[in-house]
């Protein structure tokens, strides 16, 4: 029987199907974007993207977003942005390749840094690009200023890490190995033996025949022997000598051991600088540092998705039931990148929560796209306003990618700074904060400064550190400071950065903190070395009281068998010679 | 009930009047729709050949119910093929490049590691997987379908209210 290859018949319940299906798609495809751009920018960004509503009208290559709220990757209940309406043109034929080509976008309603109800960052501070970021400024805080808390903190000494419990150790099994050798050289000695030989020839002599070869010969023999065993005895003094001496040594050697380990313990002492750069870096090195990560952690979002060159790039693919894998962009010169948005205007507002209304600024972006080196290229933002400036260049188009972006603001209400370890706040008011940031390759040089003419200070009574009379002296000495001008800045390689902080604050208290610092300084020193005696005691003591006993041991039971010898010697010899003075009786 | 529906499918399909090939053209093509993930346009292709070629649509069913846990499974394997083919094969680049730059293609995901070792795979199966079912409904049918149809329990179960239910579900020949 011949099967039909095919159902004609099924053809039109197909067409019906498909008709089907794309009605569905284009009832939920507004839907469907707006699910896909979120979950797209939270994984872009790191944090929570949410729209309230995007709009396709693809006929006219137009796509709305409404309401987008991004949160801030860095702050757990604030937004880094939202947006009232997004407009973007965008190239309908680039679609056909999964190609996004916005020609042009405009953002109204722009603001920053406004609060959310819940936590909107994604993954911990030590996963991905922020755990990397945040490792990155770890390496540049400097200890706040313990002293200032009132406390020097000293560190947990382990006693594993001291050398003078290995080296006391050592020493003691040296010493017994020591002693069991020459406990065994004494024992081969055999003086006592030797020496009752000798006296029972000199007892065999007194009533001998002159002529008494045979006796004669013994007795020769045996005074060999004596010779013999004072020659060993002799070199086992000079090992003992010897020993003895290099035990002592190495006795003497524990209290260098010691002073290494006060040295060790030392080092566990948190003691804060008390030099002028230092009290810079302790007030305001962590505010800085917080402000270079964050624009670090930009740069590396725009590396990582902007990259230079045109080789095949693999990111995650989209999340779904089954395995995400990788998604690869085969970028070819002449076509167009895969994402590319080619100019924005955006309207923002800016101001301090509380202060006067936010003003609304202007600012435009190009160039914006996933491969700049098909673009050609690099992406710029910029903004200028009254006392307002921002901006910033990432040119990845060639191989070597430099970014850079610098911001500045004047005559606006400035944060609040909480200073670290202290319980007083900064309120700077009105002043300047600028911020400028560039990466070349791996060298990385940064700045930010603030500069505020009618500063408040203020008693931070709910903050971690407990009242102190240092804290009391740091307060006095700041409050009646009106004016602040912080830098700081940061230069060399990402992997080793180098930073440095100074404000006008810093000699003043450097100057004060160094004269009551030396006190409880010097107390700590004192309860560290305790620290270190009291673990070190137990181990030193019996070794030394065993290497000085064991000397003294050694020579005087070397000393008696020696004169055993020597007593024996003499009166073989004495009786030897009366042996010989015989008349007609000659030694051979 | 995931079970029910598929005992049914498996019974559908076994017993219906279609020949051993079109049985197990049906579930080959039924396994690409399982290999590989669902909502991708390759699929939608695949689904119109069911449709259109004269296949059986319970063996194309049956074959996407039995595949879709081995797709889930062998995901890791899929995610290597598609890895080793994309990234770690430089002959093959100039192609993924030119189909990446083509209109339409990129739609289809096959950049994506998992569809495209996922989609090699089940092509790669296909045909064995044609042989080895056609002959297994053939020996089936020959042998156990026979025996299988006079027992008890098979009497028991079609006598019960549901496989009366099942008939009600059961399309027209």
């Amino acid at each position: 029987m011949r099967v039909a290859v095919f159902r004609w018949k099924a053809l039109v319940p197909l067409l019906i199907f498909g008709m089907v299906g794309l009605g569905v798609w284009l009832l939920f495809a507004d839907r469907i974007a707006t699910r896909t751009a979120e979950s797209v920018g939270t994984t872009l960004v790191g944090a929570e993207v949410e729209i309230e509503r995007v709009h396709l009208d693809l006929p006219h290559g137009r796509v709305e977003i409404r309401g987008l709220t991004v949160a801030s990757p860095f702050e757990a209940l604030q937004n880094l942005l939202q947006a009232d309406v997004l407009v973007a043109d965008v190239d309908p034929l680039p679609l056909l390749e999964k190609k996004v080509v916005i020609d042009r976008l405009t953002a109204t309603g722009l603001r920053f840094g406004t609060a959310r109800a819940t936590d909107g960052r994604r993954g911990t501070a030590s996963d991905g690009l922020m755990g990397q970021v945040n490792h990155w400024g770890d390496q540049l805080r400097v200890p706040a200023l313990e002293l200032v808390t009132g406390k020097l903190e000293v560190g947990r000494l382990d006693p594993a890490q001291l050398n003078t419990p290995r080296a006391a150790a050592a020493l003691a099994a040296r010493a017994d190995s020591a002693r069991r050798a020459w406990d065994a050289s004494l024992s081969g000695l055999n003086a006592a033996a030797i020496a009752d030989s000798a006296r029972r020839m000199v007892e065999g002599l007194r009533g001998a025949k002159p002529t008494d070869v045979k006796l004669l010969g013994d007795a020769r023999r045996t005074l060999g022997q004596l010779k013999q065993a004072q020659d060993r005895a002799t070199a086992l003094q000079r090992s003992v000598t010897t020993g003895s001496a290099a035990l002592q040594a190495g006795a003497a050697g524990l209290a260098d051991a010691r002073q290494r380990d006060y040295a060790v313990a030392r080092g566990l002492l948190k003691l804060p600088g008390l030099d002028a750069p230092d009290i810079g870096a302790a007030l305001f090195g962590s505010v800085a540092v917080d402000r270079f990560q964050r624009a670090l952690y930009w740069v590396e979002l725009g590396r990582r998705y902007m990259p230079p060159g045109l080789l095949p790039r693999a990111t995650p693919g989209p999340r779904r039931a089954r395995r995400a894998g990788e998604t690869v962009r085969f970028p070819r010169e002449h076509e167009e990148p895969a994402f590319l948005l080619k100019t924005a205007q955006l309207s923002l507002q800016l101001g301090a929560a509380g202060a006067a209304p936010p003003r609304t600024y202007a600012a435009s972006v190009s160039g914006v796209t996933s491969d700049p080196a098909l673009y050609g290229r690099p992406a710029t933002a910029s903004a200028a306003a009254p006392g307002f400036r921002l901006g910033a260049l990432l040119d990845h188009v060639r191989p070597t990618p430099r970014d850079s972006a610098a911001a500045s603001l004047a005559g606006v209400a400035l944060p609040s700074l909480a200073l670290p370890s202290l319980p007083v706040r900064l309120e700077p008011g009105v002043g300047t904060m600028a911020l400028s940031f560039s990466v070349q390759g791996d060298q990385v040089r940064a700045r930010w400064t603030v500069q505020a003419e009618r500063v408040r200070w203020t008693r931070d009574s709910s903050a971690a550190a407990a009242p102190s009379s240092i804290g009391d002296l740091v307060w006095r000495v700041v409050s009646g400071i009106p004016a602040v001008e912080v830098s700081a800045s940061l230069a060399g390689t990402i992997a080793r950065p180098q930073l440095a902080v100074s404000s006008n604050l810093d000699r003043a208290l450097a100057e004060r903190l160094r004269a009551v610092a030396g006190a409880e300084v010097a107390a700590a020193e004192r309860r560290i070395r305790a620290q270190v005696d009291s673990l070190v005691d137990g181990h030193v003591a019996p070794v030394v009281a065993q290497v000085t006993a064991l000397g003294g041991d050694m020579t005087r039971r070397l000393g008696g068998q020696q004169a055993q010898l020597d007593d024996a010697r003499k009166a073989l010899e004495q009786r030897l010679r009366d042996f010989t003075r015989l008349p007609g009786v000659r030694l051979p | 009930m995931l079970l029910l529906k598929l005992v049914q499918s498996l019974i559908k399909a076994l017993h219906s009047e279609g020949t051993p090939g079109q049985l197990a053209a049906g579930l080959a093509l039924g396994s690409i729709l399982g290999l590989t993930p669902l909502w991708n346009i390759h699929n939608a292709i695949v689904f119109a050949l069911i449709v259109v070629l004269n296949v059986s649509f319970a063996g194309a069913l049956l074959g996407w119910a039995l595949f879709v846990p081995v797709g889930f499974l062998l995901d890791p394997a899929f995610d290597w093929i598609g890895r080793t083919l994309l990234l770690e094969t430089p002959a093959l680049r100039p192609l993924w490049t030119a189909l990446y730059n083509a209109p339409v293609v990129p739609l289809t995901s096959f950049n994506n590691t998992v569809v495209l070792g996922s989609v090699v795979f089940a092509l790669a199966l296909w045909l064995p997987l044609f042989f080895a079912s056609r002959w297994g409904v053939v020996r089936y049918r020959a042998t156990v379908a026979e025996r299988l149809k006079r027992s008890a329990l098979y009497r028991m179960v079609t006598a019960s209210k549901l496989y009366n239910l099942y008939r009600l579900f059961r399309p027209e020949p």
